[in-house]
């Protein structure tokens, strides 16, 4: 049984103690909410595991040469659907149109980009419309299929959900070798932009800056008021310690005064006494609720297994000797560690506060399926690492 | 590139997990700032934003009588509060409105009126909400017993034991006891530590305000920790709170009792003190009020009936009335003059009036004494004589006189209430009426009259003086050091009043003196002072009547000052007053 013989047990246990670690920190932050409908979060959250658990061995068993010859260009259309309909059915969530039904399309539509991406470019020339891999054609391909639904998302609009595909889909373009020359000049105005932008706002709120100049400098910038508020609370973190910037600072007291041991699980102070915003310390602050509560210690054996998860994700791209398997593995651990990166470093203010969850910890059920679905298909180019005859 | 090699290199597998693995180190390095390094900064924040340090009053004193009978005590008593917590809502609004139907519901099962206004529960949210909620103070046991028994009923309502003052002797020396408010604690100078400060009894009156901070406790510190949003969900102890020392006062209550008796349904007041040491073993003023009326609240009604009385219940007349001391003032007079060279045996001749200056001055004796001298005239209080020799001496030796017995001034009682009343010369009159000074107003002082005014704090405090030679500072706390001061005065001159005075009770053969009512079966020799002041004119006249002794005659240990208002006579009505008075003193017969 090559399934059984090639199956990544390591990667397998860090995600089953990632979701277990979830499940705790879930059950913490939701007994410390008033509204009794959060104290069996947990065990939806189990639930919701479960499912994600059936799919992972699903995919991972099937080669993910056939899945995505199968899924991915009609699941990519159909997520593009999905995309639509959320902004014309979808229900409203703190300003943004992010749910549709049960379910969140930008979600979903994270992992059909990768495997789509995988698919068109894993090999020399791309298929169907068989036009080689690093020409520009290509380029112009790879931008229509990972901007039709960036877009969409932004129209929701999700800055943040939509930002975490472009370091997996930029990855995956260098990997597979689209365009370089032009890859690289657009990353490189891409990051002097961002830097810009960054600069204008430093400009714009740093102390004794009079209300014109402000308001002048603003009128340049292409952010919205409350994302030009986060950049400033990221900029200036002791300004406005009760309005904007309360909420990191509340990160950080959670996750500073839970020091080197932690203050026991279920005992947060923080958390249980509502100083952490409790709309959020389930989502996106759960970090916080973890390692107030198990410590540094905890923060490092979290930090650890998704560094297992993310290892096990390169040496499955490593051992594959396809480049769909090995574009699939990055694109999807590069997916991981960006909302890994990104939210842990929000919540202690190396970057600005931005939506996104925590793989695997996060009680969004959506996500946690399609993470387990991502870490299936890693799994899957494990054990399907060698070419088959089709 | 052979057969079955991918497109994608290798190396961008190797650059992804370099990449990746500098991401979480780098994660790991500034968790590790925050958490192991800062962890003492962020637990401070964390602290500062969750604790609250409440201040807790210390069980007062108690106030004791010399034999160690209380006066004013504590008792324990249950209340019944609410804790805010559990009636949390989304809005303050509605967590006012859950709390105010919880208290609302509580009452009509257990049959106490609402007492808190939704205003009172919104500030109490609003300014104390991580302390409970006082609805009903000091209930009663029957309604405890109720609410005991149904207290699952009523989730967020608790008993608890506090210390209500008490006054076991209800209206006995009310005026010198005093009475205590309940008192948001403030903030004492050092104490902005705290966020809160459990209300405190504050005297308000008599010892309890006088001896406020002595009789205070010293308050505790417990720990609340509070949520977000600022309930409380935990406390404990850190400091217990000590009680405060008990005040022993000087008051005889068998010597209270008895003025206080003497006094029943008359307005007056009488001041019983040691001349020796100051010592004030009686200091009763009449009408009284009940201390336990102003536990646990005083009730507006109650308040309005003691404001609005007009014979002024809450007024302490022993030494904050200033009355006019009429002849009980005469032994002044005559020292005055003693003091000034007036031969104490020349001997006046009373008409049975005194002319002075376009006004006429009458004397008891309506056809006159005759010839006589001080010591009779003291026995026989012939206003002729004092107002001769006052006009003798002039104005100036005069006042300077009555001063060094302390009259014009605060005794320097240990109360609240400790009025100097008034000893008038030219320059207070010219202030006060912008009138000059005319011979007859001095006349009119040397008899106590006019414009003199004296309180019978004072005056017990002049006559003991008189009896033992030192004027001394009259006070409550019994472990008050004694002060005195000497009189201007030689033993010849004293003694000459003293013996008028012995004679104004003994009388002289068969002849009585004025105030021979108070000696009578006191069992020691008294020497003392009727007086008989006119106050008010026309329609309003009448008479305060006076009476101030000192026994026993040779060796004074006590001093009583008794003024009863519209009596009939010094005489008459307040000596055989003063007389029951000093029969409780001295254990004569018919106490």
């Amino acid at each position: 049984m090559t399934f059984l013989k090639r199956f990544d047990w390591l990667m397998f246990a860090a995600m089953a103690a990632l979701v277990a670690a979830g499940t705790v920190a879930i059950w913490s932050a939701g007994n410390a909410r008033a509204e009794t409908v959060f104290h069996g979060m947990w065990a939806s959250n189990l639930a919701t595991a479960a499912v994600g658990l059936a799919l992972y061995f699903a995919l991972a068993a099937v080669d993910y040469r056939r899945t995505l010859d199968f899924l991915s260009l009609p699941g990519y259309v159909a997520s593009l659907v999905f995309l639509v309909a959320v902004l014309v059915f979808g229900t409203s969530v703190y300003g943004g149109r992010r749910w549709l039904w049960f379910f969140q399309p930008s979600e979903v539509s994270k992992l059909f980009v990768i495997a789509l991406v995988a698919w068109l470019f894993g090999r020399r020339r791309v298929p169907a419309l068989d036009i080689p891999v690093d020409g520009f054609r290509s380029f112009l391909l790879l931008s229509a299929a990972v901007g039709a639904p960036m877009l969409l998302i932004l129209a929701e609009p999700d800055l943040g959900t939509a930002l975490t595909l472009v370091p997996a889909v930029v990855v995956m373009a260098f990997a597979a070798g689209v365009w370089r020359r032009g890859l690289v000049t657009i990353a490189a105005v891409g990051g002097i932009a961002a830097l810009l932008v960054l600069g204008a706002v430093y400009e714009a709120e740093r102390p004794g800056v009079s209300a014109e100049r402000r308001e002048l400098i603003l009128r340049y910038v292409p952010l919205k008021p409350h994302q030009v508020r986060r950049v400033k609370v990221f900029l200036f973190p002791e300004t406005d310690v009760t309005g904007a910037g309360y909420n990191l600072r509340q990160a950080k007291i959670s996750i500073g005064s839970g020091g080197l041991t932690g203050k026991g699980i279920g005992r947060g102070e923080t958390n249980h006494l509502k100083y952490l915003p409790q709309a959020i310390s389930m989502n996106d602050f759960i970090f916080c609720v973890w390692a107030e509560e198990t410590g540094f210690v905890g923060s490092a054996v979290l930090l650890a297994l998704f560094a297992a998860v993310l290892a096990c994700g390169c040496r499955a791209a490593l051992v594959s000797q396809d480049g769909r398997g090995r574009l699939l593995a990055l694109g999807v651990s590069t997916l991981v560690f960006a909302h890994v990166y990104v939210n842990i470093a929000m919540s202690i203010g190396i970057v600005p506060i931005t939506g996104l969850p925590l793989p695997f910890i996060s009680s969004g059920r959506t996500f946690l399926v399609t993470v387990m679905c991502g870490l299936g298909l890693i799994q899957s180019v494990t054990i399907h690492r060698e070419e088959q005859l089709a | 590139m052979s057969k079955g090699e991918s497109s994608v290199g290798a190396l961008s597998c190797w650059v992804a997990a370099a990449v990746f693995a500098a991401g979480i180190v780098h994660l790991a390095v500034n968790l590790r700032a925050v958490q192991v390094t800062g962890a003492a900064d962020y637990n401070y924040a964390s602290a500062r934003q969750s604790v609250r340090r409440v201040q807790t009053a210390g069980l007062r004193g108690r106030i004791l009588g010399r034999g160690g009978e209380v006066l004013a005590g504590n008792r324990p008593s249950l209340s019944i509060v609410c804790l805010p917590a559990s009636f949390e809502e989304r809005s303050w609004s509605n967590t006012v409105g859950a709390i105010r139907r919880g208290i609302d519901k509580v009452g009509a099962e257990i049959g106490l009126r609402p007492a808190l206004s939704e205003k009172a529960i919104s500030r109490h949210v609003s300014q104390s909400l991580a302390l409970p909620l006082f609805v009903w103070r000091d209930v009663g046991e029957r309604e405890i017993a109720v609410f005991s028994e149904r207290e699952l009923e009523f989730p967020g309502f608790a008993v608890v034991e506090t210390a209500e003052r008490t006054y076991p002797c209800g209206a006995l020396a009310s005026h010198v006891v005093g009475y205590v408010g309940r008192d948001k604690g403030e903030s004492q100078a050092g104490d902005e530590k705290f966020s809160y400060f459990t209300p405190e009894m504050r005297g308000r009156a008599g010892l309890e305000s006088y001896y406020d901070g002595f009789l205070r406790g010293v308050p505790g510190e417990r720990k609340l920790v509070v949520d977000a949003r600022g309930f409380a969900i935990r406390g404990w102890t850190v400091v217990d709170s000590q009680p405060g020392p008990d005040l022993v006062t000087t008051l005889d209550l068998r010597v209270q009792r008895a003025a206080e008796r003497q006094l029943r349904g008359e307005r007056g007041a009488c001041v019983v003190m040691d001349p020796r040491n100051g010592e004030v073993l009686a200091l009763a003023s009449a009408p009284g009020f009940d201390l336990n009326a102003f536990v646990p609240v005083l009730s507006p009604s109650t308040y309005a009936r003691y404001t609005d009385d007009p014979a002024k219940p809450l007024l302490n007349r022993a030494s904050g009335g200033a009355y006019a001391p009429g002849s009980t003032f005469k032994p002044v007079t005559a020292l005055a003059a003693l003091l000034a060279g007036y031969p104490s045996d020349e001997e006046y001749f009373c008409t049975g009036s005194f002319a002075c200056g376009g006004m006429t001055l009458h004397c008891m004796s309506r056809w006159g004494h005759g010839p006589i001298d001080m010591r009779h005239a003291l026995m026989k209080s012939c206003n002729p004589f004092f107002c001769n020799i006052a006009l003798d001496i002039g104005t100036n030796a005069f006042c300077a006189a009555a001063q060094s017995l302390g009259i014009g001034s605060r005794t320097g009682l240990d109360l609240g209430v400790d009025r100097a009343g008034v000893l008038p010369d030219g320059e207070w009159k010219m202030r006060t009426y912008g009138e000059r000074w005319y011979p007859g107003d001095l006349a009119q002082i040397s008899i106590g009259q006019g414009m003199l005014l004296a309180t019978p704090l004072q005056m017990a405090c002049v006559v003991g003086a008189i009896g033992t030679g030192r004027l001394v500072t009259p006070h409550l706390r019994r472990d008050a050091p004694v002060e005195s001061k000497p009189l201007p005065f030689s033993d010849e001159q004293l003694q000459v009043v003293r013996d008028g005075m012995r004679m104004v009770i003994a009388g002289e053969g068969t002849v009585r003196g004025t105030g021979w009512r108070a000696g009578d079966g006191v069992g020691v020799p008294v020497s003392g002072k009727t007086g008989t002041a006119e106050v008010g004119v026309g329609e309003r006249r009448r008479k305060n009547a006076w009476f101030v002794a000192y026994a026993p005659s040779d060796a004074p240990t006590a001093a009583i000052a008794l003024v009863v208002e519209n009596g009939e006579s010094g005489g008459i009505t307040a000596a055989p007053k003063a007389g029951e008075v000093l029969k409780a003193i001295f254990g004569g017969t018919g106490t």
